[in-house]
């Protein structure tokens, strides 16, 4: 809503509009001092002002959303956490511990050794966050971050394969339309569906975070961004640890604000899903943010041991942890940090499909 | 960089650099070694590091259709002297449609790590100003175990000093990798794991050669800093004796895919020849 259609004086108007407060969002969030100062006017007045900003607002939704924007009871969260999306990882023993899936609208950290197949969930991830509504997917696409280098597009392919491949065979025992489907999925639209930034350097990493924000704007069916790893650029040439901190912090207070962003239903384009809530219409714009973080050897009491790079601070960034390590032959992951799950572990597998069960007894050989 | 994403179909297919051997190239799924990457071979002395780069350095030059890069390469040794009359060797055999196939390789010889990281800081101009025909897309670098292993003191800061290099040298080799398509080779030695050791890694590294059980060198933090790592083990195999009671031993290698984005674990077994390293049979997967 417009300053212009405020019921104050003209010449309040007026100065309101000269000061540059165009919008009643502008007006929400600053004291009567300041407004007092800017305009020219006594405090007594700016906070009359300000009252009858507040009064307008409550009255019409929209406006009044905005103004106590991010605001929210928990009865409404309550509500809104039944709609929460999980994106599933193909592999039901790790869905189960995750509590369906990796969320949307939290940021999860996955850390593991070289070769325990952080990649390899990150890829799957993108590409299952792609299954259509039909199929019990979300149909959204993938942001992927890759500053490792790792994220190879021929293997991407691969997965994208095993994922159709899947949904086909559930296709066929619910007799649903298996050859539209066939038509409609390609793996290259799965390839497409993801965006993928190379970050070369730790400036070009916090470029492209700090550009998410605007992207995502511009994009709104992205459900997932993918960060491979976070890590490696912050590992080298950090002489001065308390900007590494700082750079670290403002990273990760950025990816929770984009996991959380709820986007006003201003234009209601395509069939993206819509929550309705407390009388206002919302997108579900929420995002999975999964970081994926490199292991460290840490010196405490004059051993060494295995831990999560990046240090303590960094541990609080993420509202989920999980570590993947080997048991004997097989990958497990492991519920390190939750504030809904249990700490639990489940095995998975890596096949040439992607992120699947383990088959039960029947134990890989190493060829050792 | 531009902020703008990146088409993936345009990724397909990856570009690769033939190993020379058909069998050899579908153990790391058709192909041979990635360009934009780094593969690490890691194996004891004596297991074939060396020629496999030597015959790398030379596939490189192979045209598109052959496999090849058709690219000349820089071979970066801390090992010395460098193998030069097997190099010659193996381009007679192996190469004879490219006139003077030698032409197309660099060498120069690695002193230390700053030796190295100082050279990869003026790795634009070389790169871009090749004094061989053909542009650079292969960089191997043999050995870089060599020159972490006895620089470094083993206390807790001369090791986070040591990681922090590791993740220098890694981030630019990667950087020039992506700007230039490169295929970026490194070897590294392996160090005897003693079971009573303080530090679990977990299956990081585990493996046998030589009834010996080896790991990589230069620990958890290179290993951070590669994108695929393959493993040459060899074992010796008594086949009979000889007619005078000598035994007859017979060593078997094997190439193993630790760990790589693109590839299922899997392994191997190669041999070396007079005329190149070369794989045999068809490859047993892991999974």
């Amino acid at each position: 809503m417009e300053v212009s259609g405020l019921p104050v004086s003209a010449s309040q108007r007026a100065k309101l509009a000269s000061a540059g407060y165009t919008t009643l969002s502008s007006l929400s969030s600053i004291s009567s001092q300041h407004l007092a100062r800017d305009l020219n006017v006594s405090n007594e007045e700016a906070l009359q002002i300000l009252n009858v900003v507040m009064r307008t607002g409550r009255f019409s939704d929209l406006a009044g959303a905005s103004i106590v924007a991010g605001a929210q009871s928990a009865w409404d969260m309550l509500l809104e956490e039944e709609h929460n999306k999980h994106i599933t990882t193909s592999c039901g023993d790790l869905d189960k511990i995750l509590g369906g899936g990796i969320s949307c609208k939290e940021v999860t950290e996955i850390g593991g050794i070289p070769g325990i197949g952080k990649t390899q969930l990150g890829i799957q991830l993108a590409i299952n966050v792609q299954i259509p509504v039909d199929y019990g997917g979300l149909g959204g696409k993938a942001i992927y971050i890759d500053t490792e280098g790792s994220f190879m597009a021929e293997r991407v392919f691969q997965v994208a394969e095993g994922c159709i491949e899947d949904m086909l065979k559930l296709n066929v025992s619910q007799l649903k339309d298996v050859e539209t489907l066939k038509e409609k999925m390609h793996p290259n639209t799965f390839l497409a569906n993801i965006f993928y930034f190379r970050a070369c350097s730790y400036t070009e990493q916090i470029a492209v975070i700090n550009h998410l924000e605007k992207f995502v704007s511009e994009h709104k069916d992205v459900r997932i961004v993918v960060i491979d790893s976070v890590t490696f650029h912050f590992r080298q040439d950090f002489d001065d640890m308390a900007l590494r901190t700082r750079l670290l912090s403002g990273m990760a207070s950025k990816l929770m604000k984009l996991a959380k962003q709820f986007s006003l239903a201003v234009d209601m384009i395509g069939d993206a899903e819509i929550l309705l809530q407390s009388g206002s219409v919302f997108f579900d714009t929420t995002k999975g943010v999964v970081i994926l973080n490199q292991v460290t050897m840490k010196f405490t009491d004059g051993s060494f041991q295995l831990t999560l790079a990046l240090g303590d601070s960094w541990s609080h960034a993420c509202t989920n942890r999980v570590i993947l390590y080997w048991n004997g032959n097989e990958r497990h992951a492991y519920i390190d940090k939750s504030p809904s799950l249990r700490s639990q572990s489940a095995p998975y597998a890596v096949t040439s499909k992607g992120i699947r069960d383990v088959v039960s007894n029947c134990k890989r050989i190493r060829m050792m | 960089m531009t902020l703008t994403p990146e088409n993936l179909i345009g990724h397909l297919p990856a570009q690769k650099c033939t190993l020379g051997c058909p069998i050899l190239d579908g153990l790391l799924g058709g192909g041979g070694i990635p360009c934009n990457s780094i593969t690490e071979i890691v194996g004891e002395s004596g297991c074939g590091k060396t020629q496999l780069c030597l015959q790398l350095l030379l596939s490189a030059q192979l045209p598109h259709s052959l496999g090849g890069l058709s690219a000349s390469s820089l071979y970066l040794h801390s090992e010395l002297p460098f193998p030069l009359r097997r190099l010659h060797h193996l381009s007679t055999t192996i190469l004879n449609h490219n006139n003077n196939p030698l032409d197309n390789i660099l060498v120069r010889p690695l002193h230390s790590a700053d030796d190295l990281l100082s050279l990869l800081l003026r790795l634009d101009s070389l790169l871009l100003l090749s004094p061989s025909p053909l542009p650079i897309k292969l960089i191997v670098i043999d050995s870089i175990a060599v020159l972490f292993r006895s620089e470094f003191d083993n206390s807790p800061a001369e090791l986070r000093r040591r990681s922090n290099l590791f993740f220098r040298i890694a981030g630019m080799l990667k950087m020039q990798a992506r700007r230039f398509g490169l295929a970026v080779v490194v070897t590294n030695q392996v160090v005897d794991l003693v079971e009573s050791e303080g530090v679990r890694v977990g299956d990081l590294g585990e493996m046998w050669s030589s009834g010996r059980r080896v790991g990589a060198a230069l620990g958890m933090a290179w290993a951070s800093c590669v994108n695929s790592r393959l493993f040459l083990s060899r074992s010796d195999e008594v086949v009979g004796r000889e007619g005078d009671g000598e035994l007859r031993v017979r060593t078997r290698r094997r190439i193993h895919v630790v760990f790589a984005p693109h590839l299922p674990e899997g392994s191997c077994e190669y041999q070396i020849l007079r005329e190149g390293v070369f794989g045999v049979r068809l490859c047993v997967l892991g999974t």
